[in-house]
């Protein structure tokens, strides 16, 4: 994997050598002049708000996505339904309208209700990709937990088990393993998404990219460095939940 | 007034969409009785011990267990008069170890310490004759090794009835002794149990009563001396001769 990144770097590299007067620039953020520098510090800055706001997003997505699968296993035809208009309706909303509804509309019915809201661009933000991501995280819970077979549930019964007791000391840790990866891919497209916040004004990877580009009029190389800054942060990832997965995968294997 | 019934199930009648899974079923189980049921699959055995301890809501009926009327739903619950069960597929919890399956209801449900669950169950788990497994996995043991600690994981809530559903099916035919052995001791020890099973000679053993069911009835009952001399029934008397021929 390195190897490719480096090979990419150095055809980039390459590239604005060979072709002073040609298609790159590197200039702009050549970290060898004050203001490729500064550019550089500006890009490079976002960081912090695209994971405050992924990280925050992310773990409300996972609480809410719970809390909205755990109907769907109920025996209730009522909580049942909830789950499938809940599901299904937030997933087929697409993030930048949710977005835009969440960031110029919510604040208005709240006004209505007498509640002076003022939702900024990173709390917007957080809602939107929470409840958009919720959805599949939801999905994802119910199908792992029904993949741990019904006698477990059952087994849990019988030794007198109550409701939470059974998901918490029998059904999750083992659905957990199952989930991990499902849920990790989710996190990663988080990230990705996290992006969109820039049109609502948040000071995160790509807002601060096309501030640049506006200024310095190179795209090229601004959007090449803002995609290798996403791919930095999913490989974090990626080897986070390698490691995550390592350690409960050789505990699966001595167990199921 | 207190009778002398464990459980008493009054026209039982419980379906599946068209299926008739169980057709008014009467049967009363006095203390420290140990029944055996069997008959052909599908007859309605495994449904019927479902619905004792409440896994499987029912239609119509009642079923009282020590004077207690059970309400027909598939609430669980822990009362003075806990019932047991051992499943065919053993459902030991595969992430806990075997010391950790023991303990966990008594500890959760029952609030007991963990130095108490952990003697009680250390104490099963010799009487099941698996004292060196406790801190293995399950699947790190055979099947009967896995069944027994089912029983064992049963027993740990001090149940005053125990369920068995066909708890020797799933198992290799040279582990089944050693399950029969345990259920037998305990049978010995005085429990109240039901078992369904196709195991015939455990059953001469140490059955009070055979009830043979079809079709969601109970077709015949006896004990067991009777029961192999002399079947009533046609049904009874063609299943007989399929079981015992093998």
């Amino acid at each position: 994997m390195f190897r490719i990144l480096i090979l990419f770097l150095l055809f980039f590299t390459l590239s604005s050598c060979s072709s002073p007067e040609g298609t790159w620039g590197w200039y702009v953020i050549d970290p060898s002049t004050k203001a490729g520098w500064t550019n550089i510090k500006f890009l490079v800055g976002g960081f912090y708000s695209t994971i405050l706001l992924s990280i925050i997003a992310a773990f409300l997505s996972i609480f809410i996505g719970l809390v909205v699968a755990l109907p769907a296993m109920s025996d209730n035809k009522l909580l049942k339904l909830f789950n499938r208009v809940y599901v299904e309706f937030i997933r087929s909303i697409p993030l930048l309208p949710m977005l835009f509804w969440v960031f110029y509309g919510l604040p208005v019915i709240l006004k209505s209700m007498g509640i002076d809201a003022n939702i900024d661009a990173f709390w917007g933000a957080i809602i939107t990709l929470a409840i958009s991501d919720s959805a599949f995280t939801a999905e994802i819970y119910r199908a792992g937990i029904q993949s741990i077979s019904k006698g477990q549930t059952e087994a849990a019964k019988t030794i007198g088990l109550n409701y939470y007791q059974t998901m918490r000391y029998v059904i999750m840790p083992q659905a957990l393993r199952r989930i991990l990866p499902p849920l990790a891919n989710q996190f990663i497209y988080i990230v990705k998404m996290s992006a969109f916040a820039s049109v609502i004004g948040m000071q995160e990877l790509t807002r601060r990219a096309n501030e640049i580009v506006v200024t310095e009029y190179r795209p090229l190389e601004i959007y090449t460095l803002l995609i290798f800054e996403y791919l930095i942060l999913v490989l974090l990832i990626s080897f986070g939940v390698r490691y995550l997965e390592k350690k409960l995968g050789s505990n699966e294997s001595a167990s199921s | 007034m207190k009778n002398s019934f464990a459980v008493e199930i009054k026209g039982l009648t419980k379906s599946f969409k068209d299926f008739k899974a169980l057709d008014t079923i009467d049967l009363n189980i006095k203390h420290g009785e140990k029944v055996v049921i069997c008959g052909p699959s599908g007859s309605g055995k495994s449904t019927l011990i479902r619905c004792i301890n409440g896994l499987e809501d029912f239609d119509e009926g009642k079923i009282s267990i020590s004077d207690n009327p059970q309400k027909p739903s598939k609430e669980s619950f822990v009362s003075d008069f806990h019932i047991g069960m051992v499943f065919q597929q053993f459902n030991l919890f595969p992430h806990l170890s075997v010391i950790e399956n023991l303990k966990l209801g008594p500890m959760k449900s029952l609030g007991l310490s963990e130095k108490d669950a952990d003697t009680r169950a250390r104490k099963l788990l010799e009487r099941v004759k698996i004292p060196e497994q406790a801190l293995k996995k399950p699947n790190q043991l055979s099947g009967g090794q896995q069944q027994r600690v089912a029983i064992a994981r049963a027993l740990c809530m001090e149940p005053k009835l125990m369920l068995f559903d066909e708890p020797t099916s799933a198992l290799d035919p040279e582990m089944i002794s050693e399950v029969l052995e345990v259920i037998v001791d305990l049978a010995r020890e005085g429990m109240t149990m039901v078992v369904v099973t196709h195991e015939m000679g455990f059953a001469k053993k140490v059955a009070d009563r055979i009830i043979f069911m079809d079709g969601g009835s109970i077709v015949e009952q006896n004990s067991p001396g009777m029961f192999f001399k002399k079947p009533q029934t046609a049904r009874c008397k063609k299943f007989l001769k399929q079981i015992l021929h093998h």
